[in-house]
């Protein structure tokens, strides 16, 4: 199980289900994206967050 | 993002919280409460037209309060999963008792459910991964700085979504002194039509223009009606109303986008009243924003306030430099000590340069502060459920030597849930804790495990 859907939380759900295990990731908000989705673009190469 | 909605070995519990967990490392036992939404999740196609119709509008989180959503739904245009949700809170049917459903009248796949209950889930699983995140750091408590006062300071976070084409402004620098004018202008208008509509009926019913009407009101001569009094009443009201309007609009129609920026460092972080650690990842943030607020405008200028610009990364020095020397930014040694207001809205920040050793002040069209990263609200009663521990600083603690290994087997932490920390340094920390996890899991015997991760 992840807690978390940012993205730290979805990247390790996306590892560990590659490797085959089913994962349950949890959110608190109605959707997953975290902090990172409220950012327009990320360092360093100033590319689009979502 | 899409990715991890559409993977068929993950189950996506968006809008759940845990709520009881026990078990030990292999073979954990978790309660997660899935939180009614209101919305048949199968059935809704994210198309929007509950939106469209809502008539309740709350200010919009995910737009840090800069811009504004209905009482049904979706947290942001791109997020998954693509299901609407009503903040019950806020809803006039759930929340205030008051007959609505206007977006059940309108929904074409029937997806809205009023009745839709709070569903407990139990999950058997072999390892936990805290990927909880972390919290902006609020600048109202430190007074100098008057983020509560000055409509021109902002967050890192506002400013972030006021750059965004798909923020509150699109993407332009509108400043939020001028967005509450705009507000306070709509308002007013609003107010002003509705009396100039009922003069308009008036002046149709009596076949005369209010001007002719109230000169012979006044002279006495206007003869016996009801409406008479209500109407001179209405006409005092529109002139006063446009007396009031005129310099706002005058206002409005000067204002100008924000070109003149000063980014605030160690708001709340490297400050021993608040928090003594460095928060990583605002000397890069700031310098990032710096540079695209001057891509989308090459007109603006920034100043960076900091004590040092910790560039610690691969690659960030150089990213520094490229801003200092193409997109106008000025990196100035100090501390900032306060910021005032002039007439215009327009920020004041006073500050020692420690190069030049002189008190100095300089007026910005919009300052920003590079708010600290703090531990997430929910963690010290996450961490209860879970049994683990915090540092001193209130994020999980690890050990040096098994930097992602909570104090209770079976247990990780990635990410800002751990400590402050940039993307890249967030996802390679994720990548790990998965192997982490998958470890435990995969030295379980399956039956045991439950399948489960």
């Amino acid at each position: 199980m992840v807690i978390g859907g940012g993205i730290a939380g979805i990247q390790s759900s996306l590892d560990l289900a590659e490797m085959g295990i089913q994962v349950h990731l949890v959110e608190k908000l109605p959707c997953i994206g975290g902090k990172m989705a409220q950012l327009d673009k990320t360092f360093p190469t100033n590319d689009c967050a979502i | 993002m899409l990715d991890a909605g559409r993977h068929p070995k993950i189950n996506l519990l968006s809008y759940c919280e845990v709520e009881e967990v026990s078990g030990e490392v292999g073979a954990f036992q978790v309660k997660v409460r899935k939180k009614a939404r209101y919305v048949n999740e199968d059935l809704c196609t994210g198309c929007g037209a509950c939106v469209e119709k809502c008539p309740t509008t709350v200010k919009d989180t995910y737009n840090e309060g800069l811009g504004e959503r209905t009482a049904i739904y979706k947290y942001f245009p791109q997020g998954i999963p693509s299901t609407h949700c009503i903040d019950a809170e806020n809803c006039r049917q759930l929340g205030q008792g008051k007959k609505c459903g206007i977006c059940a009248k309108v929904c074409q796949a029937n997806a809205i459910d009023f009745e839709q209950q709070d569903q407990m889930l139990d999950l058997e699983v072999g390892a936990v991964v805290l990927a909880t995140g972390y919290d902006v750091f609020d600048p109202s408590v430190i007074p100098e700085y008057a983020y509560d006062r000055i409509d021109n300071v902002v967050t890192a976070m506002e400013f972030e979504r006021l750059l965004s084409a798909s923020g509150p402004t699109h993407g332009h620098l509108d400043r939020p002194s001028e967005l509450a004018l705009r507000a306070e202008v709509a308002v007013l208008e609003k107010d002003l039509n509705k009396v100039s509509r009922q003069i308009d009926r008036l002046e149709e019913k009596h076949g005369k223009k209010t001007a002719e009407f109230l000169k012979e009101f006044e002279a006495g001569k206007a003869g016996e009606d009801e409406d008479f009094e209500r109407w001179a009443t209405l006409a005092e009201k529109q002139t006063a109303a446009e007396k009031v309007l005129a310099p706002l609009k005058k206002r409005e129609a000067a204002a100008q986008t924000a070109k003149n920026l000063a980014f605030i460092q160690c708001v709340g972080s490297r400050d021993f009243r608040f928090n003594r650690f460095c928060s990583s990842y605002c000397c890069m943030h700031s310098v990032k924003e710096a540079m695209i607020a001057h891509e989308h405008d090459n007109q603006t200028t920034s100043s960076i306030f900091c004590m040092d610009l910790r560039a610690v990364g691969r690659g960030f020095e150089e990213y520094k430099l490229r801003g200092g020397k193409s997109s106008n930014i000025k990196y100035v040694r100090g501390r900032v000590a306060e910021i005032t207001e002039d007439e215009a809205h327009n920020p004041i920040v006073w500050y020692e340069s420690t190069t030049s050793r002189q008190v100095d002040h300089e007026t910005f069209d919009l300052v920003i502060l590079a708010t600290a990263c703090v531990p997430s609200a929910g963690t010290p009663k996450l961490a209860d459920l879970m049994g683990v521990e915090l540092d001193q600083n209130g994020f999980f603690k690890t050990d040096p030597f098994a930097p992602l290994d909570t104090t209770r087997p079976g247990i990780f932490v990635c990410g800002c849930a751990q400590g402050p920390m940039d993307i890249p340094e967030s996802v390679a920390q994720a990548s790990s804790a998965a192997a982490r996890a998958a470890e435990v899991v995969a030295t379980v015997p399956k039956a045991a495990a439950g399948g489960g991760e």
